[in-house]
């Protein structure tokens, strides 16, 4: 059952990244796990013409990486990690760039966007922001909201698409996922 | 991009873009900022990205001794020990010169101060360099006893370079959160570019910030930007999130 759900949540998050330039997906909170894997799961498959950031800032890299082993491992996704360093945590990885402090948002987009510097043009090419929501912690509405703006004005002039996450329980206001092109809304009943 | 010929590129990207290319040729800018805003990365890359054109500089210090200097550029991936041992990328102590030359360390008289200058114009001459760094400018106007003083020197000193066609930063130290050019207010008033190097609080971490306030003979951007300082690319600019701004000011 459970993995004919994440099967599900990848097959919906997959088809609608390919239609639309950004995708926000909504979740609750007991099922942000799933979509994490169900995310994995697609950055791992077709990776030959892929390539994928995946942006942290609700779980360390550290905890991706033990609890997603192989996508972690693939030379096709680097992950930006945003709160080890805030946390005191001092973890070094190739496959990860760490930012001090989950504020320094503009230190954000130049890692994300020097992440695809020299690729070539007919690569597919995917950020995930997991999550606007944790970003909220740190950060006032007004600002995540120019933000994450940027990010897909960047990211639209260099053909990137975007997938960004907001975790239910954790948000403020729903405003900032009204950005993306598409919504994606999971829900409990939905998936259980 | 492609490089104008009457501009003197950085070699920052981006940076050259918000000036229309680069710093028109024989300028002298002032780049202003406080302890740790980068003012020196910037210099040096200036002068590195310079020297891999082939074109030749020279950095002045008053504040840092040769070897800290040094040490410091080693975690960057612009600095290259060859352009420096082959003569592309000069350092020279500003205070061994003074030594050398018998003038007072502390305070120089207007004699002194002549004879700094031509001293200054004659390595500048002899190397043949088109880029030239003094770090810091503020240092050097503290031992410069009045303000007519320091008009002079910086005029001269920029009008004798610019006839060589020479670039010139000079470093401005300014207290932190100012906005605030010089210790002296003078020194931007003779420059002909101001790099205005700051930072923006945003919950207790500091921002740096990069503006150029004003470069005379070309279209600039004005908009502030977020500069980040890398090893592996040294100075990078990015847009300010325009929010910074106003928790800053009711911070204030």
């Amino acid at each position: 059952m459970v993995d004919a759900v994440i099967e599900g949540i990848r097959e919906r998050v997959a088809a609608a990244i390919q239609v639309n330039q950004s995708v926000g997906i909504q979740v609750p909170e007991n099922r942000h796990g799933d979509l994490l894997e169900a995310i994995f799961d697609s950055m791992s498959r077709n990776n030959t013409h892929t390539t994928w950031t995946f942006v942290t800032v609700s779980k360390t890299f550290d905890y991706l990486s033990k609890a997603f082993k192989e996508g972690t491992r693939n030379t096709n996704i680097k992950f930006i990690d945003c709160i080890s360093r805030a946390a005191g945590i001092s973890d070094v990885s190739t496959n990860c760039t760490y930012i001090e402090s989950p504020v320094m948002l503009e230190k954000m987009i130049l890692e994300i966007l020097n992440n695809f510097k020299g690729m070539k043009r007919d690569l597919d090419k995917y950020i995930v922001i997991d999550s606007l929501s944790a970003l909220m912690i740190y950060n006032e509405p007004e600002i995540i909201r120019e933000f994450i703006s940027l990010v897909m004005n960047k990211s639209r002039a260099e053909n990137i698409h975007v997938v960004s996450i907001l975790v239910e329980e954790e948000m403020d206001s729903n405003k900032l996922i009204q950005l993306n092109d598409k919504i994606i809304v999971l829900r409990d009943s939905f998936i259980d | 991009m492609p490089v104008k010929k009457d501009v003197c590129s950085t070699g920052i990207e981006e940076l050259d873009l918000k000036m229309s290319g680069g710093i028109p040729l024989g300028s002298t800018v002032l780049v202003t900022g406080c302890s740790g805003s980068g003012k020196t990365t910037l210099c040096m890359q200036f002068l590195f990205n310079g020297a891999r054109k082939g074109e030749r500089g020279v950095f002045f210090t008053i504040t840092e001794p040769l070897f800290k200097l040094t040490k410091n550029l080693e975690g960057f991936a612009f600095y290259d020990k060859k352009l420096i041992e082959s003569g592309m990328v000069n350092i020279i102590d500003l205070r061994i010169i003074s030594e050398r030359l018998g003038l007072d360390t502390e305070k120089y008289t207007v004699e002194d101060a002549g004879a700094l200058l031509d001293i200054l114009k004659d390595i500048a001459d002899e190397l043949d360099v088109k880029r030239l760094v003094m770090d810091s400018i503020t240092a050097l106007c503290y031992r410069l006893q009045t303000r007519e003083m320091i008009r002079d020197f910086i005029f001269k000193l920029g009008t004798s370079l610019a006839v060589m066609k020479c670039t010139t930063l000079l470093t401005s130290e300014v207290p932190p959160q100012t906005f605030k050019f010089s210790q002296y207010e003078i020194e931007e008033f003779i420059s002909d570019g101001i790099f205005f190097l700051g930072d923006v609080d945003r919950k207790g971490d500091l921002i740096r910030t990069f503006q150029v306030i004003k470069m005379r003979g070309t279209d600039h951007s004005r908009a502030k930007f977020a500069l980040n300082i890398s090893a592996q690319r040294g100075i990078e600019l990015v847009p300010l999130l325009k929010s910074t701004e106003f928790e800053s000011f009711l911070k204030r």
